[in-house]
């Protein structure tokens, strides 16, 4: 048995397949990986950039509260626009630092969906076109 | 009349008129088939059915056209603390509409058959298999692996079709050319459909296959490619129950000039709908590679989705 608010995504998520003249496609619904109710915000070293579909995964040690070091995963999109554009894994080198700002998994794991990921002195990591949440 | 491409917004957005007429020298194989090899995107703004308000207008003026396309193609931001907010963002990793080439035509579907470009009504039994799958989907789709959508299992996406559908990213396709065989290569998922040369069904249309089994031969300069023998386990579009193992697609492509094709399709499945319903679009060509989608490699998504559904099941 599963929550209502569950089973309401599991049908929001898959919408994109069938209605395709829509800005946001995903392979999954992110909404039933990541919870809404967990934002997280965090800075961190990168130490594995997988570069992989359905979706690139960015590998972070990031030191918590306590000065314990986590490590964590940041979800993002789907590489292929990217090689496209001739960005690889190695355009975020090993051991650059990057802000992240997503949801955490809904188990609590250290897991991200990565809203918005910029290097430490705001520089995009990428093409850049979102904005941090005022 | 040469094509014109015409760069509009940004450099990434083309727009092309498939209604002009086509060229005089249709580009051609070494043994003389008109060529359709080549790398091809069919990106697009236009949805597959038409507004309901537009009623059976099948045309925007180009004014209208690049005025939606536009609109369309500027990412919106999501609200924080919004289910649409969890998600990373389209532009950050080049896959908005603003990032890639967008073919513009200026039909307001894809859809042209029925004339109102709307799917057909769905028949009685198609309705109640849908509301039979909404149900167990509501109470068992995050039980386990098997009950997950095929897509989000990396099995197959519907955009692969047949009929091949634009998707909103990475909406790329290759097809190569033998006298014998023509072969389409969708990027996401990376299925390839390996389609004999003949004027029949080849004895493997008699097994199930989740893109069916098709065969292709030339009608003057367009190439014609029947499609039967589907797995009957697939959704049909437009509701969840599934297309069935005697629906037929027919695509017709034509070479209509250096870079386009005009693809054009046909869909019958009297279980689902009352009737057949078409469509056609315009592909542009576009710089290859394709990239290979290894889905299965990464998809660390199917497995994060149940964790989810058990966490939330011992709240």
């Amino acid at each position: 048995m599963i929550t209502s608010n569950l089973k309401r995504l599991s049908l929001v998520g898959f919408l994109p397949f069938i209605i395709m003249n829509k800005n946001v496609n995903a392979h999954h619904a992110f909404a039933a990986e990541f919870s809404v109710d967990s934002p997280v915000e965090f800075q961190g070293v990168v130490t594995k950039v997988e570069m992989i579909n359905p979706h690139s995964w960015i590998h972070l040690e990031v030191k918590n509260d306590e000065g314990e070091n986590e490590d964590w995963m940041v979800e993002g999109g789907s590489p292929n626009a990217l090689f496209r554009q001739g960005i690889t894994k190695k355009s975020i080198p090993l051991g650059s630092e990057i802000k992240v700002f997503g949801y955490q998994a809904r188990d609590g794991g250290l897991r991200a969906v990565g809203r918005t990921i910029t290097f430490s002195d705001g520089t995009p990591l990428f093409f850049g076109g979102t904005k941090l949440p005022d | 009349m040469k094509i014109k491409k015409v760069i509009l917004l940004c450099p990434f957005v083309y727009l092309i008129s498939s209604y002009q007429a086509h060229s005089q020298e249709t580009p051609r194989t070494s043994w003389g088939d008109p060529l359709l090899q080549g790398y091809w995107t069919n990106t697009t703004v236009v949805p597959l059915e038409r507004p309901i308000e537009l009623g059976y207008q099948e045309f925007y003026t180009r004014e209208e056209a690049l005025e939606i396309l536009a609109t369309d193609v500027v990412e919106q931001e999501t609200e924080f603390g919004t289910v649409a907010d969890v998600h990373y963002q389209l532009d950050d990793y080049g896959l908005s509409r603003e990032q890639t080439d967008v073919v513009l035509n200026l039909r307001t579907s894809i859809l042209t058959v029925p004339r109102n470009g709307r799917l057909p009504k769905l028949t009685a039994s198609a309705i109640a298999r849908s509301d039979e799958l909404d149900k167990i989907n509501a109470e068992h789709g995050f039980d386990s692996a098997q009950s997950r959508p095929y897509a989000e299992r990396c099995i197959m996406w519907r955009h692969e079709g047949p009929p091949l559908l634009p998707i909103g990213y990475n909406s790329n396709l290759q097809i190569q050319q033998t006298p014998e065989f023509v072969v389409i290569i969708t990027e996401m998922i990376h299925d390839a459909r390996v389609i004999p040369m003949r004027t029949s069904a080849p004895e493997s249309a008699k097994i199930p296959r989740w893109q069916g089994s098709s065969w292709a031969h030339w009608e003057g300069d367009t190439l014609v490619i029947e499609t039967t023998g589907f797995s009957g386990r697939l959704n049909a579009w437009g509701t969840k129950a599934e297309m069935s193992t005697s629906a037929k697609v027919v695509e017709r492509l034509r070479r209509n000039s250096e870079d386009t094709i005009d693809y054009e399709f046909m869909v019958e499945d009297p279980t689902i709908w009352e009737a057949p319903w078409g469509g056609s679009y315009p592909m542009l060509a576009t710089t290859p590679p394709l990239f290979e989608y290894a889905c299965h490699e990464g998809n660390y998504g199917l497995e994060n989705n149940l964790r989810g559904a058990r966490a939330e099941e011992v709240k």
